[in-house]
């Protein structure tokens, strides 16, 4: 900046706010607080995987089920078209649920600690 | 030995007790800094009670925080560039009630009576036009003119590139220029008669 612009003579020539008298006070009062608080309670993860992988093995089974309801020859259609054996697509079929259900539960536990490290308790 | 170098020191000393357990030495911290972060709250709300909310808030982030301070950069950068996304975030949340940048319109020339006073409110108006800025141009304009940071120590803070925040700094004035055409004449013939006279 060559010369002193008006613009930054009144932008940088502010009054000074004083902080009020009991800003202190109110500010160590409220660290106290949090120092006397007892720490976060740890999340329960022993509780929380067992529980959140039997709901994702619940809900992929009943989605399964329903695909299944649903769409009763896709199956069938599925290994006409395809020249694999029922042998084989089968453990396929598996593994796409595991995959699905795996998928499902690191999605929940990345939304939970998402969530919970914004309410402060990670 | 410089105030500035004095200050980091006690700085150091300070964050070194409280984390040692000692919670009183963090009011050694809060006294000394309580009035930039006000102050810096204040610019970006132009609200009293709001700066000084927004400041216990820095505060407290800064205390639950406090470890994860870096000792290669300085104290102030640090709590500075914690404070400014506090008062982002929050203003997100809550933001302040903006003068929309329409409404920001030059006053007229003032009667000579009244041309201190008069001069006074221009010149809030045209700091209250900075909150009517984006978020992204306002920011680099705030902590520019604050505490006398440089283009650098503004950077630092908002963790962008120096150009980064060069070609915003422009922007926004070229905004705040065009929204206040008569600003610089003015100074140029202050200026002028400030000359003559001496």
């Amino acid at each position: 900046m060559t010369k002193p612009e008006k613009l930054d003579h009144i932008l940088s020539n502010e009054d000074v706010l004083v902080p009020s008298s009991g800003f202190v006070e109110s500010v160590m009062e409220r660290v106290r607080e949090e120092s006397a608080a007892p720490p976060p309670i740890p999340f329960p993860w022993r509780r929380f995987v067992p529980g959140i992988v039997l709901a994702v093995a619940v809900l992929g089974w009943c989605g399964s089920k329903l695909v299944r309801l649903g769409l009763p020859d896709l199956n069938e259609a599925f290994l006409a078209q395809s020249h694999l054996s029922g042998s084989i697509v089968k453990p396929l079929e598996q593994v796409g649920w595991v995959a699905l259900a795996l998928g499902l539960s690191f999605a929940s536990v990345l939304v939970a600690r998402r969530m919970a490290g914004r309410s402060g308790l990670l | 030995m410089s105030s500035a170098a004095n200050s980091a020191n006690d700085d150091l000393a300070e964050v070194e007790r409280v984390l040692a357990g000692e919670v009183a030495a963090f009011e050694g911290i809060v006294r000394r800094w309580q009035g930039p972060l006000i102050n810096m709250a204040w610019r970006y709300t132009r609200d009293r009670g709001r700066a000084e909310e927004l400041a216990q808030e820095a505060f407290i982030r800064a205390w639950r925080a406090l470890a994860q301070w870096r000792r290669e950069g300085s104290f102030s950068t640090w709590l500075f560039a914690l404070a400014a996304n506090v008062f982002r975030s929050e203003l997100k949340r809550f933001p302040v009630e903006n003068v929309p940048e329409k409404a920001a319109v030059e006053p007229s020339r003032p009667a000579s009576q009244y041309r201190e006073l008069e001069e006074r409110g221009r010149q809030e108006t045209l700091r209250r036009a900075v909150l009517a800025l984006p978020m992204r141009y306002r920011e680099p304009v705030i902590l520019f003119y604050f505490q006398e940071m440089d283009v650098g120590a503004a950077a630092r803070t908002m963790r962008l590139p120096e150009g980064t925040v060069k070609a915003r700094l422009a922007r926004a004035r070229a905004l705040l220029r065009k929204r206040f055409p008569h600003l610089e004449d003015e100074y140029a013939a202050m200026e002028m008669a400030g000359k003559e006279v001496g």
